[in-house]
C-alpha cells in the first residue's frame, strides 16, 4: 500500500512539474490576473455596487479559468501519453494502469488547485486595494471552487483514459454544461406530463454532477451566511463523486489494448 | 517465484487479435506464437516488419492483451505489476518527457523502480556515464538527438538493476559507432548474468551477438535454436562449379545425391552435402567435366531468414 501510494505520488509531482514547465499555462494564468484586474475598470464605469461588480467578476474569472485549464490539460492527461508512447517504459516499471491514472489525476488536480492559489492572491490584492469586504464567506466560495474542479479533473481523466482529446473536450464540456443545469432537470422531471421525458430528466439529475451545489458565489459577495452544511455536503459529494469517476475511468483503463 | 528458474520468459501459445475499426473483422495477428528465453543468454527475436515482433514484446510487458495463450516472465503473468522490478524495456523509437533532463528523467524511473534514495545518485551517474551521455546529463530532452534518446532508453531500462531486459530494435536509429556501443552494452550484460531479449531485423548484430533466435513470420514462429545449430548445418554444404559435364553423369548426380543444380548450357553449379564431394568429383572427372571451382557453402542468417519469409509467402507450414 506505501509503495503504491508512493508511485502514485511521483507519478503526480511529474505531472505537475510538466505543467510548471509549459509556458502555455503561464500564458492563461496571465490572463485570467489580468481579468481579475481589469473588474477595478469595469466596476468604476458603474455608480453603484463596484464592489460586488470585483468580487463577482473576480469570483467568476477564477471559476472559468481554472475549469478551462483542468479541461485543457485534462483531455490530453491520459490520451498524450498514450499517443507519444511515453506510457510504455513507465508501465514496464512496477506501476500499475490504475497507479498511473490516479497519479496524473492527483498531478493535474495540484496543478489547477495551484493555478486557483495564485489567482485567488491575485483576486484578494485586488479587493484589498480597492478597499472591498473579504471574509470567510469568499474563502467557503474559493474552496468549493476547488472541490468542484476536482470533479471537472475526474471527469477529464475519466474521457481522456478512453477516446481523443477532441471527443474528451466535447465530453467534459458537455457535462459540465448540463451539471449546471442539473438542478433544471429535476425542476423540468417534476413538471414534465409526458412519461418518457420525466423519466429522462430523473436520471439525467441522477447521473449528472450537480454542480451548482459549488457555487456559492452569490453568498460570498452579498455577505449572506453560509452554514458548514453548504461546504461540507457538496465536498464529501466532490469527492464521492470523483472516486467514482476514478473507479470508473480506472476499470476501462484496465482493459485497454495500448497499441 | 514459480516456473522453471532456467527459463526465464516463457511465451505459450500466445494468440492475438485486432479489430482495426468498429463494425470490421478482427484480424489475427499472432497465431499460437511459443517460445522460451533462457536464464543468462541474449536471445534474438527476428522477422520482417509487421511479422508481430513488437506485438508479441507488447504482449510481455503488458501493454496489450493476449486474446488466449500464456505469457510469463520469472514465473510470474505478465499482467502482473510488482515483478516488473526485475525487468527493464526499451521501446523502439522511445519517446520520454521532452521537458526532463536526462538525469531528471533517470531519476524519476529509478523511483519508480523503487531504487533505495542511498544509491540512486550513484546508479544514475553510473549509467549516464555508461551510455555516454555524462556530458549532456543535465540538458532538456527535447534538445537531444535520435541516438542520444536511444541512450536515454538504456539507461532508463538499467536504472533498476534488472534481471531480464527486453530491447525492442535496439540499434534503430544509430550510427555504426553507437551500434557497436550498443552491442557491448548488451554483451556486459550477459557477463553480468542478464538475460536480453532483443527485438531486430538486423541480423549481423543477432549473429554477432545473440545466443538463441527465434524467426517469426506473419505471426508465426518460423525457425528457434541456438545460432550455432543454424550455421553448423550450412557449413555441410558444398558449391561445386562444373563445366562439360554430361547429361548421363548429371542424371547419375541428381540420382545418386542430395544436390541442387543451378545454370544451364555449358557451365553447371552443384550444391551438395560436404560428405559427398569427392564421390561426386570422382563421377565428375570420369565424365570428362572440367571442375571450375570448389568452395565451402556458408549460409548466413540471412539466408535463414529470407528462406523463412518465403516459404511463407508461398504458404509453407511452421518448422
Amino acid at each position: 500500500m506505501k509503495t503504491s501510494v508512493t508511485r502514485i505520488w511521483i507519478i503526480a509531482v511529474n505531472t505537475v512539474r510538466e505543467a510548471i514547465r509549459n509556458k502555455l499555462l503561464y500564458t492563461l494564468l496571465f490572463f485570467s490576473v489580468a481579468i481579475i484586474g481589469t473588474a477595478v475598470l469595469i466596476a468604476s464605469l458603474s455608480y453603484v455596487e463596484g464592489e460586488r461588480i470585483i468580487q463577482d467578476i473576480g469570483l467568476a474569472a477564477i471559476r472559468l479559468f481554472s475549469v478551462g485549464i483542468a479541461i485543457f490539460v485534462g483531455i490530453g492527461l491520459i490520451h498524450g501519453e498514450v499517443d507519444r508512447r511515453t506510457i510504455y517504459t513507465i508501465l514496464s516499471k512496477p506501476v500499475s494502469r490504475a497507479e498511473f491514472l490516479l497519479g496524473k489525476f492527483l498531478g493535474l488536480l495540484l496543478t489547477v488547485w495551484l493555478q486557483v492559489i495564485l489567482m485567488t492572491v491575485a483576486f484578494v490584492i485586488v479587493t484589498s486595494a480597492t478597499g472591498s469586504r473579504i471574509d470567510s464567506g469568499h474563502a467557503a466560495a474559493l474552496f468549493l471552487t476547488a472541490m468542484e474542479l476536482m470533479v471537472i479533473v475526474a471527469l477529464a481523466t475519466l474521457f481522456s483514459a478512453f477516446t481523443t482529446p477532441l471527443l474528451a473536450a466535447l465530453f467534459t464540456l458537455g457535462v459540465y454544461t448540463l451539471g449546471h443545469l442539473s438542478r433544471d432537470m429535476l425542476a423540468l422531471a417534476r413538471q414534465a406530463e409526458v412519461e418518457g421525458v420525466k423519466v429522462a430528466a430523473t436520471w439525467l439529475y441522477r447521473l449528472l454532477p450537480d454542480l451548482e451545489s459549488f457555487n456559492l458565489t452569490i453568498q460570498a459577495v452579498h455577505g449572506l451566511t453560509i452554514s458548514p452544511a453548504e461546504i461540507w455536503l457538496p465536498m464529501l459529494y466532490a469527492v464521492g463523486y470523483a472516486i467514482a469517476l476514478l473507479f470508473v475511468a480506472s476499470f476501462i483503463f484496465q482493459r485497454r489494448d495500448l497499441k | 517465484m514459480a516456473g522453471d528458474a532456467r527459463e526465464v520468459v516463457q511465451v505459450d501459445s500466445v494468440v492475438k487479435d485486432f479489430r482495426p475499426g468498429f463494425g470490421l473483422r478482427t484480424k489475427r495477428v499472432l497465431h499460437g506464437v511459443s517460445f522460451s528465453v533462457r536464464e543468462g543468454e541474449i536471445f534474438g527475436f527476428v522477422g520482417p516488419n509487421g511479422a508481430g515482433k513488437t506485438t508479441t514484446l507488447k504482449v510481455l510487458m503488458g501493454l496489450i492483451k493476449a486474446t488466449s495463450g500464456r505469457a510469463t516472465i520469472l514465473g510470474c503473468d505478465v499482467a502482473q505489476t510488482e515483478f516488473r522490478r526485475h525487468i527493464g524495456f526499451l521501446p523502439e523509437n522511445p519517446y520520454f518527457y521532452s521537458f526532463l533532463t536526462a538525469r531528471e528523467i533517470l531519476n524519476f524511473y529509478a523511483k519508480l523502480s523503487g531504487v533505495p534514495s542511498a544509491g540512486r545518485r550513484d546508479r544514475v551517474d553510473t549509467l549516464l556515464n555508461w551510455v555516454g551521455l555524462e556530458h549532456a546529463a543535465d540538458a532538456r530532452l527535447r534538445t537531444y538527438s535520435k541516438g542520444m534518446l536511444q541512450r536515454v532508453g538504456v539507461a532508463q531500462a538499467l536504472v533498476h538493476n534488472p534481471r531480464v531486459i527486453f530491447l525492442d530494435e535496439p540499434m534503430s536509429g544509430l550510427d555504426p559507432l553507437g551500434r557497436k556501443e550498443i552491442r557491448d552494452v548488451v554483451l556486459r550484460l550477459k557477463r553480468e548474468g542478464k538475460t536480453v531479449f532483443m527485438n531486430t531485423h538486423i541480423l549481423s548484430d543477432v549473429e554477432m551477438i545473440c545466443d538463441r533466435v527465434a524467426i517469426i513470420v506473419d505471426g508465426v514462429i518460423r525457425y528457434q535454436g541456438r545460432i550455432e545449430d543454424f550455421l553448423i548445418e550450412d557449413e555441410l554444404w558444398s558449391d561445386v562449379v562444373l563445366s562439360g559435364l554430361s547429361v548421363e553423369a548429371t542424371t547419375h548426380i541428381e540420382e545418386a545425391f542430395d544436390a541442387r543444380f543451378h545454370g544451364v548450357g555449358e557451365r553447371i553449379e552443384i550444391r551438395i552435402r560436404d560428405k559427398d564431394v569427392s564421390a561426386v568429383l570422382q563421377i565428375a572427372l570420369a565424365a570428362g567435366a572440367e571442375v571450375i571451382s570448389l568452395s565451402q557453402h556458408r549460409v548466413s542468417l540471412e539466408t535463414i531468414f529470407i528462406d523463412a519469409v518465403e516459404r511463407s509467402e508461398g504458404g509453407g507450414g511452421e518448422s
